[in-house]
């Protein structure tokens, strides 16, 4: 195949895959539906969940870096809730293909609505965290600042950003089966040297850098600090743009190289 | 419009694998494409080979060959879920691969979701899914079972609401490895009447067969395939005369080699 047929077709690919809005929503709302299913709480395992961990993981650490808990109760849920949907991308990238291997080997669909599947189940399970946003601010009496409507924006970069990673990880992860392992180990590296669970003010000096070249930092924070009241600055707007910019120039060129062999991989 | 064309196409695989040399050893045996050489840690095996041919509508094809010669691969190659490793394939028209019935079903929902979910699949909105609703389930005879979770279902009753569910669209190509019955004797003359009428309907159909009779029955074409080649390309007795003269003087490859092969 000419290298110019490459671009056309994944561009076809990405275009109708995108407007193929019903099956990929179907296929996201069935992953949560089957993974909740018969039990009795249902997806609300999720929210509960979260704030199980959230309450009790920010109540030791909010002692163990003496922090007032009515700032740092706000600050963790506003982390750790958009942590949870960026490592979820990220880890589930790797996987969209190889999951969706029975549709890929029988029906002609574009490879798009997979990762757009992936997406859907996120963008779900996020809808559900974020429920326990307002209730920690409620009893730990934060205000609510105008700058929560930028929170949507910075959803959109971060959802852009699972996009890109979904065809990167996706190719690279069912070409190279060690690599979803990788993938899972590396998130749970940059968690720890990222700021969700301690506030980043405990860096001094040379290691201030781990926040700010920190692209993961970025991302979380153009969602997080709108949420708690604080407009991102341009260093984390200009740091997550550029990493959305690379991820993507990355991604499409991979996945429109690739993107005929990957049922041959699977 | 359907239409279906192959121009110089292959289907290669590489298998990656760090004992290569010894997976090629034990597929040296003449199952299967052509095994290439082994070139650092893989093995290459190009299941078809520079294919070129044209299906228009009217064209009612069998698929014929021994295990391994490549009509499984063809019919995911016709369908346009492999994309060729070379060369190009166009295929027009709307595709059904009748090739895993039950695919996607959740079992934990009842079947008349089932029903709406695959239908969504197929590209219809939920409203016009929901119409289809009463007739699969009038023809698959499930009763209350229909508001019920998949998992509560025997085997032969997933069956029939998935052939139910497969055969409610219709499309304008369709591809089948070997033809589908299902059910008990009844029901089976049921599915098959149903089945027919949707063949007849299709603009193109192939059907990958050892059964030389079915073969006959609904074929008009004939593409004999050896190790991912086409031997021969043409009415469908013809063919079949080729083919079964190659099988009587002793080419036992030719004629379903389940055993011989396995």
């Amino acid at each position: 195949m000419g290298k110019t047929r490459y671009w056309p077709r994944a561009r076809k690919d990405i275009v109708e895959g995108l407007a193929s809005w019903r099956i990929y929503w179907a296929l996201g709302i069935g992953d949560i539906r089957q993974r909740y299913a018969r039990s009795r709480f249902g997806q609300f395992w999720i929210t509960l969940s979260m704030a199980i961990f959230v309450v009790s993981i920010g109540t030791v650490y909010g002692f163990l870096f003496h922090q007032d808990l009515h700032q740092f109760l706000p600050y963790v849920a506003c982390n750790y809730v958009t942590w949870a949907l960026i490592a979820g991308l990220i880890t589930d990238s790797s996987t969209v293909f190889t999951q969706s291997e029975t549709y890929l080997r029988h029906e002609p669909l574009p490879k798009t609505v997979f990762v757009m599947r992936m997406l859907v189940r996120h963008l779900m399970n996020f809808a559900h965290n974020i429920l326990i946003v307002p209730a920690v601010f409620l009893v730990m009496r934060h205000g609510v600042h105008w700058t929560v409507l930028l929170a949507p924006l910075g959803l959109l970069v971060v959802m852009a950003g699972g996009l890109f990673s979904g065809y990167l990880l996706g190719v690279l992860c069912t070409r190279f089966r060690d690599l979803p392992q990788i993938v899972q180990n590396l998130v749970q590296i940059v968690f720890f040297v990222t700021p969700v669970m301690w506030p980043s003010s405990t860096l001094h000096g040379a290691a201030a850098w781990l926040v700010h070249l920190n692209p993961f930092a970025a991302m979380m924070r153009l969602v997080s600090e709108p949420l708690l009241g604080d407009v991102p600055g341009w260093r984390t707007v200009g740091l997550a743009c550029a990493t959305l910019v690379v991820l993507g120039a990355l991604a499409l060129a991979l996945f429109a190289r690739f993107r005929a062999r990957i049922v041959y991989w699977l | 419009m359907a239409s279906i064309d192959l121009r110089d196409a292959s289907v290669e695989f590489k298998i990656y694998n760090a004992r290569g040399r010894s997976l090629r050893n034990s597929l040296m045996q003449r199952v299967g494409g052509r095994i290439e050489g082994a070139s650092g840690d893989h093995v290459c095996i190009r299941a078809l080979d520079h294919i070129t041919l044209s299906l228009r509508p009217g064209d009612r094809v069998a698929l014929l060959g021994h295990n391994g010669a490549g009509k499984s691969t063809m019919l995911r190659l016709l369908s346009g879920v492999y994309e060729p490793s070379g060369g190009a394939a166009d295929i027009t028209g709307s595709v059904a691969t009748l090739l895993d019935l039950s695919m996607g079903m959740d079992f934990e929902m009842t079947g008349r979701q089932n029903v709406i979910l695959r239908a969504v699949f197929l590209g219809m909105k939920r409203a016009e899914a929901r119409k289809l609703v009463p007739e699969i389930a009038a023809f698959s005879e499930l009763g209350d079972y229909l508001d019920l979770p998949m998992r509560t279902y025997s085997s032969g009753m997933v069956l029939r609401l998935a052939f139910g569910v497969s055969t409610a669209i219709q499309p304008d190509i369709i591809l089948m490895d070997e033809m589908i019955s299902v059910g008990d004797a009844e029901f089976a003359v049921k599915a098959r009447a149903r089945l027919e009428t949707m063949l007849s309907a299709a603009r193109i159909f192939v059907l990958a067969s050892h059964d030389l009779a079915t073969l006959r029955q609904y074929c008009n074409r004939a593409i004999w395939l050896k190790e991912g080649r086409i031997v021969a390309d043409g009415p469908i007795e013809d063919v079949l005369h080729r083919f079964e003269d190659r099988a009587a003087h002793g080419d036992q490859g030719a004629l379903s080699g389940n055993v011989a092969h396995a």
